[in-house]
């Protein structure tokens, strides 16, 4: 009984149901990429990708991106105290220490630079959930009300060229009109 | 000449001042005389600075050292090619560019539009003309390319060697004409603003123009990519510089505006917002501009004396207020009927396409505009590179690319759930196939490698897409007209020019998250230290040492090759020949990659560092060290050559939507014979 109650509900409620899960996945998967770090890359690749060349031309570049005279000697500087033991986290301490916050390749994920990783997709949600009050508002009342009435028409224009039609069984009448606006639109 | 050239540049501001006083009098007081007199500026001012540059040009190819700007940026042993290319090499001269392609486009238009609708040209005119005048006020007055030094010197200074390349010579030229080039839909808009002329006609006079704009702009950005792979030596092709985004965030919004301008067209809706897309897209090139000519944030691509930022800011200023004002004072005329009707719709594909397009485009502007939050708040320095735009930006670009195959499938005003599965079914099994036929070969340990493995399912699921829509078109045409598939295919794009188009741009697009997606996660590079007949192997390449040659090509510039076998499966498939370019004057030498590119991998080879003291001459100008060793560093970079081959495709798809359409042509005419007689000049012309 209980599960039959589950069926009748899921089926009533499938599009919303659907939609809902959708979005709820879409969000996760795109929030646990953007926050799930980088693992497997080397410990240098690590190092080089996480500071910048610190030359005195201010070149600019990320040290893995890095191609001048001092982005070489300061490789050997990493891949030496790589060596003595010092893990990527220690060595990159070591050089904010040195040389402040400006070494890093990007703003750490605590404090205020938190702030630059969030922004984007707070804004992002806003953005959505902005989208979304718009349709609401722009959808024909009628049409909410009757939303499961579902005819898809696609344009003329589009459907007229493609024969993509919406509708599942096209019509012989529908087929006509394709064809005559078909000719209208290619004179 | 140079005094022509500098004289013809002040001609050009007086005379584009006059345009806009003679336009504007002749507009308010109904001035009829007038209006034709300042009706011939855009073409005088177009004239004055092509003179200017033929000038400056001539000076550049005729070796005329007395110009300061000639000096620092070419010497005689130039090729002429880059010579030429020289013009636009630093801050005078490429602003001098960049006024010549804003004239260029004025008086384009101008003649194409004049007699059109003489409600919104004239004031599209005066919008252009004021632009102008502010570049030629920098050329007059802050930085000017005819400034001459008292006692000339022998020889110049030199271009820089990393600009002597052609992608150089390409790459800014195509970036300014798609910067430049939206300065035509945004005086369109703000002469419809100013005019109250907000029915859709702006959009249908500039649609090709903010086509080509925006085709220009991602051939531009796709070219300095291009630039950056063979030139800079890291093996890489984007770094998010901050000049880079300044190029890519006006890219982001025009093609959110390309697609929302769609819904305005067919339905009537959204004047607002694509109003408010086509000012942000030309505020967001002033902005690019501003980065680049401020020095305000560090950046590769910082011209030298990165001095006119307060002007550009100023500028950026007035603009952005301006159109912010404008826009709030017309917003009752903007009022359009807004109406859809589901929402599971094309409708409400493209608004969240505009979403996720502005998402990047924000993230993107944060990201360069942080490190200056973060002195002003904390007073700390801080750097935002590649990590954080790859972190952000990935995502959000690879739903972006889910909705590319979503779109075409969704039906206009309403689907049901049940058309979508139907629909729905065969791209996502296309995804899924792919997904299940590439999970052997790949591996999947890291975030990259999912994130490439999603992306290559994605980029199925949207082939399988259009590829779908292709079919169905051809299909029903063929049964309908009684062709055959070929012909049918063909005709079904060449009488739906902008809808086929627009598909075989995003396949292009496709094309390009798939290179970059492979690119990305599956590169694998070695760096060893060779003595000659030394090898390293590098997945499935046996690379020898063969000879190290130095080269002398000229007065200013000698060669250090590193010569290398390439081998695989036993055969000898390539020889390799990264180098090393010495340039007189300059501390550091020039790193020249040599690569072998197929659309599987590139093979990509950088002479890291050389050692060699025993010369054996050739010739006069070359020699084989015999002791020669190199470090050479070697990259495996799938499937990069998918990013130009994506370019490419944009290319055919966008030359394909923007061909002239005879019916639309036909249609223009009937409007503008319904619109005669209703302006004074163009009665009495």
């Amino acid at each position: 009984m209980t599960s039959l109650a589950a069926k009748n509900f899921l089926n009533a409620n499938r599009p919303v149901y659907f939609k809902q899960i959708a979005q709820i996945l879409l969000m996760s998967i795109v929030l646990a990429l953007a926050v799930v770090p980088a693992m497997a890359a080397s410990q240098m690749d690590n190092l080089e990708n996480e500071l910048m060349c610190n030359c005195k031309d201010e070149c600019g570049k990320v040290l893995i991106n890095c191609t001048c005279d001092h982005s070489k000697k300061m490789r050997k500087e990493l891949k030496a105290q790589l060596d003595s033991g010092l893990t990527v986290k220690q060595i990159v301490q070591a050089y904010v220490n040195e040389y402040g916050e400006t070494i890093l390749s990007a703003p750490t994920k605590s404090g205020f630079n938190l702030s630059a990783w969030v922004t984007p997709f707070i804004a992002l949600v806003i953005g959505g959930v902005g989208v979304r009050t718009v349709m609401r508002k722009w959808i024909k009342p009628a049409d909410k009300q009757s939303g499961k009435s579902a005819v898809a028409s696609s344009g003329a224009d589009e459907a007229s060229t493609t024969g993509s039609t919406d509708n599942d069984e096209p019509s012989s009448e529908y087929s006509s009109r394709v064809k005559r606006e078909l000719d209208n639109l290619e004179d | 000449m140079n005094e022509l050239g500098e004289f013809a540049l002040l001609m050009a501001l007086v005379t584009a001042l006059y345009g806009i006083a003679g336009y504007v009098m002749a507009i308010r007081q109904n001035r009829v005389d007038l209006y034709f007199s300042a009706d011939r500026t855009p073409l005088i001012v177009w004239g004055c600075v092509m003179v200017s540059s033929i000038a400056l040009w001539k000076a550049f190819i005729t070796d005329d050292f007395s110009l300061q700007y000639v000096w620092a940026y070419s010497n005689r042993d130039l090729d002429i090619f880059y010579k030429i290319s020289s013009f636009w090499g630093g801050q005078k001269g490429s602003l001098l560019f960049w006024t010549l392609l804003l004239t260029t486009y004025m008086m384009v238009v101008h003649v194409q539009n004049r007699k059109r609708d003489l409600r919104v040209v004239p004031i599209a005119m005066v919008v252009m003309l004021v632009i102008t005048l502010f570049f030629l006020c920098l050329l007059n007055f802050s930085t000017q390319p005819f400034e001459i030094i008292p006692v000339p010197p022998e020889d110049g200074r030199g271009l820089n060697p990393l600009l002597q390349n052609y992608w150089m010579v390409i790459h800014p030229p195509t970036l300014y004409l798609g910067y430049v080039g939206f300065t035509v839909p945004f005086a369109f808009a703000v002469a419809a603003l100013l005019t109250r002329n907000l029915d859709d006609g702006w959009i249908r006079m500039t649609r090709k123009w903010t086509l080509i704009s925006w085709f220009f702009l991602c051939m531009g950005n796709l070219f300095g990519a291009q630039w950056a792979y063979v030139e800079l030596g890291w093996g890489g092709y984007w770094a998010w510089d901050p000049v880079e985004n300044a190029a890519f965030m006006p890219l982001m919004i025009a093609t959110a505006y390309l697609h929302s301008v769609m819904i305005q067209e067919k339905k009537d809706m959204m004047k607002v917002w694509n109003m408010v897309l086509i000012l942000l897209t030309y505020v967001m090139t002033i902005f690019g501009t501003f980065i680049t000519r401020s020095g305000l944030i560090q950046s590769v691509h910082t011209f030298d004396e990165a001095t006119l930022g307060y002007y550009f800011l100023a500028f950026l200023g007035v603009v952005t207020i301006f159109c912010i004002v404008l826009i709030i004072r017309r917003l009752p005329l903007l009022k359009s009927k807004n109406e859809l009707d589901s929402f599971l719709s094309r409708e409400s594909s493209f608004l969240f396409n505009n979403l996720l397009l502005l998402g990047i485009a924000f993230s993107t502007f944060w990201g360069t505009i942080f490190p200056i939050i973060s002195e002003a708040v904390r007073g700390v320095k801080i750097t935002v590179g590649p990590p954080f735009y790859n972190q952000v930006n990935v995502p959000i670009g690879l739903v972006l690319l889910a909705l590319i195959g979503i779109g075409p499938v969704i039906a206009w005003r309403r689907a049901t759930w049940s058309n979508l599965k139907k629909n729905f079914a065969i791209p996502v099994l296309g995804g899924l196939v792919c997904g299940a036929v590439v999970f052997p070969f790949v591996p999947i340990t890291d975030k990259a490698e999912t994130l490439s493995f999603i992306a290559f399912m994605l980029c199925a699921f949207v082939l399988t897409s259009i590829f779908l829509e292709f079919w169905k078109g051809a299909s029903a045409r063929k049964s309908m007209h009684h062709e055959s598939l070929p012909v049918s295919f063909s005709n079904l794009v060449w009488k739906n020019k902008r809808r086929y188009g627009g598909y075989i741009v995003h396949i292009g697009v496709v094309f390009i998250f798939a290179g970059i997606a492979g690119s990305q996660a599956y590169s694998v590079d070695v760096e060893r230290h060779l003595k000659i007949g030394d090898t390293i192997q590098l997945k499935g390449y046996d690379l020898t040492l063969e000879k190290v040659i130095w080269i002398k090509a000229n007065e200013t510039k000698e060669r250090l090759i590193a010569q290398l076998a390439v081998v695989k499966d036993g055969t000898r498939i390539w020889t390799g020949k990264p180098e090393k370019e010495f340039y007189k004057g300059q501390n550091q030498p020039v790193s020249e990659v040599d690569l072998r590119s197929t659309l599987k991998e590139d093979l990509y080879l950088i002479l890291a560092d050389y050692r060699g003291e025993q010369f054996e001459p050739m010739s006069p100008t070359m020699a084989t060290i015999k002791d020669g060793e190199a470090t050479i560093k070697a990259h495996v970079m799938p499937m990069v050559a998918w990013i130009w081959l994506g370019g490419w495709t944009i290319a055919f798809g966008t030359v394909i939507a923007a061909w002239p359409d005879r019916a639309e042509a036909r249609r223009r005419l009937e409007r503008m014979k319904r619109m005669e007689g209703i302006f004074a000049p163009a009665q009495q012309e």
